[in-house]
């Protein structure tokens, strides 16, 4: 459990993280979501001690990261997978960890095969891809086995065979029971790996929401509707008081009819459905709209 | 987090960074042809002084003068051991495994400190054997091993190299770009060479009291009238390098890491 009680950092006249009081909870992944320069690296460097809050308090299993005896074994976290030695080989990099916070040497071939890096273990992370340094990242942040784990955007630059294994990777830890925060700005990558949202924009929390309940609480329900008398039951579902749009073809969308409505009527008169989809409207568009005020620097549509 | 752990995690760190292990080479490589160069002067010297110069002269003189050029590379082994890990971004995960910033700083310290107490007698043996061979092979007169107070500022020359990477320690964490550092420690270092540029007074102040000079006193074989002598200076040093070692300390604990 990570507890933010108030958390304020200000650099100067720029205030990076405004008076957030958020829980993370264990045994769900928290996808933690703002524009660029909204403040969640900020947020994270202050969690893990490595920034110093102006005011307030962030707090893992109630207490403060410097209050901890063996960081490693509580906490994981991956800030930035380029911060590594290019010259040090990827073991030696992971056993100076390990000896700091008394980590036997089995663990590191442990993380490391876990990650998929076993067999480049003696070399040098200079000439590893991202996707490689990715993974050395979080094997670096599983040392300790923690039951807390952070990752600052750990997809960015990866590839889909990268961001899958993360995805999947992430999903697993928090099936553990751990407490697992993963910051990103791409609203769609969140969608697939999160349970539930910590939205920041400017520093300040926009939302503190379940995955599923953003989504509905942000968008009018429409339902795409496919069927061969598409027109008829246009005309139909228009009588029973919904709107619809027709896309061409044999597709429909309706709104302001729930979709247990749109089938009895098409049962009512015969009309064989081909396809009946709910559809919120994108969590990106949602994302957006949330977000639009807190954007630091917006492009000006051309 | 124990002592022992924190020590073997600064140790891995130091081994695994072979630009620490190439500059120990580099001042190896110093020691010994600048120990022959100092040599080779004070050889020429000798021959073209006068008689009552000749009876004056002292070998012990060109001895140990390149341990303060070899410092210059110890005191950036320092440095690096620091500075790589500004650069590299690898302090982040250093400060977020070792929290207790004063604990990170000590071990890093005694590190380096334990690596280059042995490395100072090496080097000092170089410079001594590099430059009273020079002086042997041209008929000038020579010290050996065995001379009174040669021994002893061998000895003393551990302590030389483990405060000057100390020294190069403490300048890393303050200032945590490599050549700002480096460039600071070696001007620091050789200012009593430049003395000769400032009023005497000043100049006799230097060269007395600058802890670069005072701490090469430890190289006094005969230590001449009004100098500091090797203890006194060497605590000279060593007091200067705490005192920055605790700045480095404090202004670590306090910054953004």
């Amino acid at each position: 459990m990570i507890r933010l009680r108030q958390l304020t950092k200000r650099y100067g006249e720029v205030t990076a993280v405004d008076d957030l009081t958020v829980d993370v909870r264990p045994g769900v992944v928290t996808g933690f979501l703002g524009p660029n320069g909204s403040g969640k690296t900020t947020t994270m460097r202050m969690i893990l001690g490595l920034d110093r809050p102006t005011s307030g308090t962030a707090t893992i299993s109630g207490r403060p990261y410097a209050g901890l005896a063996a960081p490693l074994r509580e906490v994981g976290a991956l800030l930035d997978a380029h911060a590594v030695h290019p010259r040090r080989r990827a073991y030696d990099h992971l056993l100076w960890l390990a000896q700091s916070n008394d980590i036997g040497r089995r663990r590191i071939d442990e993380v490391l095969a876990l990650v998929g890096l076993g067999d480049v273990a003696r070399r040098r992370p200079g000439g590893f891809s991202l996707g490689m340094k990715q993974r050395l990242g979080i094997a670096a942040a599983l040392l300790g086995d923690p039951p807390v784990l952070l990752l600052d955007e750990p997809v960015n630059g990866l590839d889909p065979e990268g961001i899958r294994w993360i995805r999947t990777l992430v999903r697993g830890l928090a099936a553990e029971g751990r407490t697992v925060l993963v910051s990103s700005h791409l609203m769609s990558e969140m969608a697939l790996t999160a349970d539930h949202l910590i939205v920041v924009g400017r520093g300040r929390l926009i939302a503190d929401t379940g995955l599923r309940e953003f989504m509905r609480s942000r968008s009018p329900e429409a339902v795409l509707v496919r069927a061969a008398a598409a027109d008829r039951l246009a005309g139909l579902l228009r009588a029973a008081g919904a709107s619809v749009g027709t896309g061409g073809g044999d597709a429909l969308t309706v709104t302001g009819l729930p979709s247990a409505e749109i089938g009895r009527v098409a049962l009512a008169h015969g009309i064989a459905l081909q396809e009946l989809t709910p559809q919120w409207s994108s969590l990106e568009e949602a994302y957006l709209d949330l977000t639009r005020d807190a954007v630091e620097f917006a492009g000006v549509p051309s | 987090m124990t002592a022992l752990g924190l020590l073997r995690s600064e140790r891995t760190k130091f081994r695994t960074l072979r630009a620490t292990v190439r500059l120990l080479a580099g001042a190896l490589l110093v020691a010994g042809t600048y120990g022959f160069l100092f040599g080779t002067a004070a050889a020429r010297d000798y021959k073209a002084a006068s008689a009552a110069a000749k009876a004056a002269f002292d070998p012990a003189g060109a001895a140990f003068r390149a341990m303060l050029l070899a410092g210059v590379l110890v005191s950036a082994v320092g440095v690096l051991a620091v500075t790589a890990e500004y650069a590299t971004g690898t302090i982040r995960a250093g400060v977020t495994a070792v929290p207790r910033r004063a604990f990170l700083v000590a071990a890093k310290a005694a590190v380096v400190a334990l690596v280059l107490l042995p490395a100072g007698p090496l080097l000092a043996l170089t410079s001594f054997v590099a430059s009273q061979t020079a002086l042997a092979a041209r008929g000038v007169p020579s010290l050996a091993l065995g001379d009174p107070g040669v021994a002893g500022a061998v000895a003393g020359s551990a302590l030389f190299a483990a405060l000057l990477g100390l020294y190069g320690v403490a300048l890393g964490f303050l200032l945590r770009r490599s050549a700002g550092a480096i460039c600071l420690a070696t001007f620091l270092l050789l200012l009593p060479g430049m003395a000769a540029l400032l009023p005497p007074g000043a100049a006799r102040w230097v060269v007395t009291w600058w802890p670069s000079a005072a701490g090469a006193q430890v190289f006094a074989v005969h230590p001449g009238a009004g100098a500091l002598g090797p203890l006194a200076g060497t605590g000279v040093l060593a007091a200067t390098v705490l005192a920055l070692l605790l700045a480095a300390v404090a202004v670590f604990r306090r910054r953004d890491a």
